[in-house]
């Protein structure tokens, strides 16, 4: 039996940045606000405080923060041919869920996606000729501009405290910044965290060899630090447990302290916990919403919430499932190449090499969530030439480390054995000497690489799982090339006592190991409702009542981290219900 | 009742006396200070976060808080807090009381730390 409850203004499926950028910014508007959390409630005092949250064990290897795959989960295949499998451990992505989502357990690196994404079959088709991009990319224009969301991006970075180095501002490139960015109309909120001795050595290396170091902008308050909402934060202690863990010391950038809360404490807006929506409804006429179904995952009892704006703010893989699941919008089919829901699904790719200096102490315990300096050579610098190397997208480099932790993180020069006491030798000789270069480089959409519903596998709720198909193609093949070749040259110039160089990966895509929570597309933004699932606003084109915010909106993904476009559009899509929406409801763009 | 009356007036001798025995701190430049301490410590009384509400602190012992879960360092410190050892616990807090869990590497800034510690002796009452 399902309870039907009063109806509210908004409910919102999620509570992470997106929906808590959309709670706290709709309850100031007035809206009564319901959010439905499929995690439970954690907050920094109760959870993350010292010295429970150093647990390796307990958020790394069991992903206490993390997506309970045996509730639900995806199955997973390479291409059509493949009977897809169901992926029963977490590993390659790790999807949050807890009140704050992945934005508790993030590292805080926020970029600014420019018009070289938002305007990518332009851009290349203009520089490279049609011929350039692969039949079977299916990349496509955005819908949106870089000046559009430049206030946006702006607000985020300002609110998520990020440090770091402006570039260009204004136009004008700056000593110090990423020569390569777009133009921002101001400084970062904070100056960029301290450097790390690994990094250092990289920037160096990436200077003499001409390339541009600047510091990772990321969400890791390198001073204490008030946002503009009063939200307060603490400086970052580099305490070495950034990704995959609440922060200690409040210095990360994330939902459950800054938006959340001061949505919280507003009457107008309500958060019910352990809330798994199963469905959104629809109207009889099919274009409209009328809310939609949850079940309490402590007890099991169902509940309709009616709402006249429903928000789709989950984990980008879930919105898209849920999509999928009420039957809104048409399924995508790979063969005919009809449909939009499940449409270019992407993920990242990357090489990465591990450098050894005998005498040198790096520390690596010791760190920031963005303590690495990175080049953008490769990605955002639209005069790297692509054309001898025939690929479309880039990369980004970066040399230090990343949470470097003690049961996951052993560097050991490769030719060790895997266990026994030569291997418990070199890893006590290794592991403070040891330190990575790595690239993190864009996916490019295909249209084999989508999302449906399985025909066979079903989640607790007796619901079909979705499924993915998804492979790396000879694009990101030769990518992969270009950058394992440009990180072992930097590699070498720095003259490591032993190297594990890097290599291209041209295996196909696997469940393991971890590689990034960079999970894009499957209602994609797009210019009309026959190429996309959403406009510009992040709208559905069927049901105009529908918002589906997240990366699962990108039509591809980048070399960047996806956080910097997904808090700056929740800000977009937010000012676009409050400020044009509520006046007229209906259609923003014309289909 | 003249007990306590007395043992305040004692408090506030022996505070003025310490007071003047360190650098003169500036309260107003110590507020702007307090900014590295608010995204975990309250000043409002049984307002604990991730840190405890400092809240009186000034009459209280380390890890007296009922109702805040302490390190057993803290617990076990036996420190009182004057403006004198809280000057030593900024100064560097894993040397003054070690094993405790505030995540903060310190003040290093003598005049610093005394107009931070003029602030909350105004702030805490």
């Amino acid at each position: 039996m399902t309870t039907k409850l009063k109806e509210v203004d908004v409910v919102i499926v999620g509570l992470g940045w997106t929906g808590g950028i959309l709670a706290k910014e709709l309850t100031e508007a007035g809206l009564k606000v319901v959010a439905l959390e499929r995690g439970s409630m954690r907050t920094s005092e109760n959870d993350y405080a010292l010295p429970n949250i150093r647990d390796e064990l307990r958020y790394v290897v069991r992903h206490d923060l993390m997506q309970n795959t045996a509730r639900d989960t995806i199955t997973v295949r390479n291409n059509p041919q493949q009977d897809a499998l169901p992926m029963r451990r977490l590993g390659s992505f790790l999807p949050g869920e807890v009140v704050g989502g992945s934005a508790v357990h993030w590292s805080g690196h926020t970029w600014r996606w420019t018009d070289m994404e938002f305007k990518v079959r332009s851009n290349y088709e203009e520089r490279y000729g049609k011929k350039f991009i692969p039949e079977d990319m299916t990349i496509q224009d955005w819908g949106i501009t870089y000046a559009e969301l430049e206030p946006y991006y702006d607000k985020f970075e300002y609110t998520a405290a990020v440090s770091g180095k402006a570039g260009n501002l204004g136009g004008k490139i700056q000593q110090g910044g990423n020569p390569f960015e777009a133009p921002r109309a101001r400084e970062y909120p904070l100056p960029p965290l301290t450097p790390i001795l690994a990094s250092e050595m990289f920037s160096d290396a990436a200077r003499n060899a001409g390339y541009h170091p600047f510091p990772r902008p990321s969400a890791n308050a390198s001073q204490s630090y008030t946002n503009p909402d009063g939200s307060k934060f603490g400086a970052c202690q580099y305490c070495g447990y950034c990704q995959r863990f609440g922060c200690e010391a409040n210095a990360k950038g994330s939902p459950h302290m800054t938006v959340i809360p001061i949505a919280m404490a507003r009457p107008n807006f309500e958060l019910r916990t352990n809330s798994w929506v199963t469905k959104v409804l629809k109207d009889s006429d099919g274009k409209r919403v009328t809310g939609v179904t949850y079940t309490n995952i402590l007890d099991g009892e169902e509940f309709e919430q009616p709402a006249s704006i429903v928000l789709l703010c989950a984990y980008a893989i879930n919105n898209v499932h849920l999509m999928l699941l009420s039957g809104i919008g048409a399924p995508y089919d790979p063969v005919s190449q009809k449909g939009v829901i499940g449409k270019n699904y992407c993920y990242q790719t990357g090489a990465s090499a591990t450098l050894f200096f005998e005498g040198k102490y790096f520390n690596p315990f010791m760190n920031a969530g963005g303590s690495n300096d990175t080049i953008d050579d490769f990605n955002a610098n639209w005069a790297f030439d692509r054309t001898p190397h025939e690929f479309v997208g880039g990369y980004v480099v970066a040399g230090g480390f990343n949470t470097p932790l003690p049961i996951g993180y052993r560097p050991v020069p490769s030719g060790t054995p895997q266990w026994g006491s030569e291997w418990k030798r070199a890893t006590a000789k290794w592991y403070q000497t040891a330190m990575v270069i790595n690239a993190s480089g864009s996916v490019m959409a295909n249209r084999y690489n989508c999302f449906d519903l399985d025909p066979t596998y079903r989640n607790a709720f007796g619901l079909p799982l979705m499924r993915m198909t998804f492979d790396y193609k000879a694009n990101e093949h030769k990518m992969g090339i270009h950058a394992a070749a440009t990180i072992n040259t930097i590699a070498k110039s720095m003259n490591p006592t032993k190297l594990n160089p890097a290599s291209a990966r041209t295996d196909p895509w696997t469940v393991v190991p971890y590689q990034s929570t960079h999970n894009t597309g499957g209602t994609i933004m797009g210019t009309n409702s026959r190429d996309s699932a959403v406009n510009k606003y992040l709208q559905s084109w069927d049901c105009h009542n529908l918002f589906v915010v997240g990366a699962n909106v990108f039509p591809h993904n980048s070399a960047y981290n996806p956080t910097g476009p997904v808090g700056a559009l929740a800000y977009w899509t937010a000012d676009a219900i409050k400020n044009r929406y509520l006046k007229n409801p209906g259609p923003l763009v014309n289909a | 009742m003249i007990r306590k009356k007395l043992a305040a007036a004692a408090l506030l001798l022996a505070l003025s006396l310490v007071t003047t025995a360190r650098a003169e701190g500036d309260a107003k430049r110590g507020e702007v200070r307090f900014q590295e301490c608010a995204a975990c410590h309250k000043l409002e009384a049984g307002a604990n976060e991730v840190g405890p509400s400092l809240h009186g602190i000034f009459s209280r012992k380390a890890g007296e808080l009922p109702d805040f879960r302490y390190s057993p360092a803290m617990k076990r410190s036996g420190v009182g807090w004057t403006p004198e050892t809280l000057d030593k616990y900024l100064a560097d807090p894993q040397a003054f009381i070690p094993a405790n869990r505030m995540p903060y590497a310190g003040l290093s800034n003598a005049s610093d730390r005394a107009d931070l510690i003029a602030y909350l002796q105004k702030a805490t009452q």
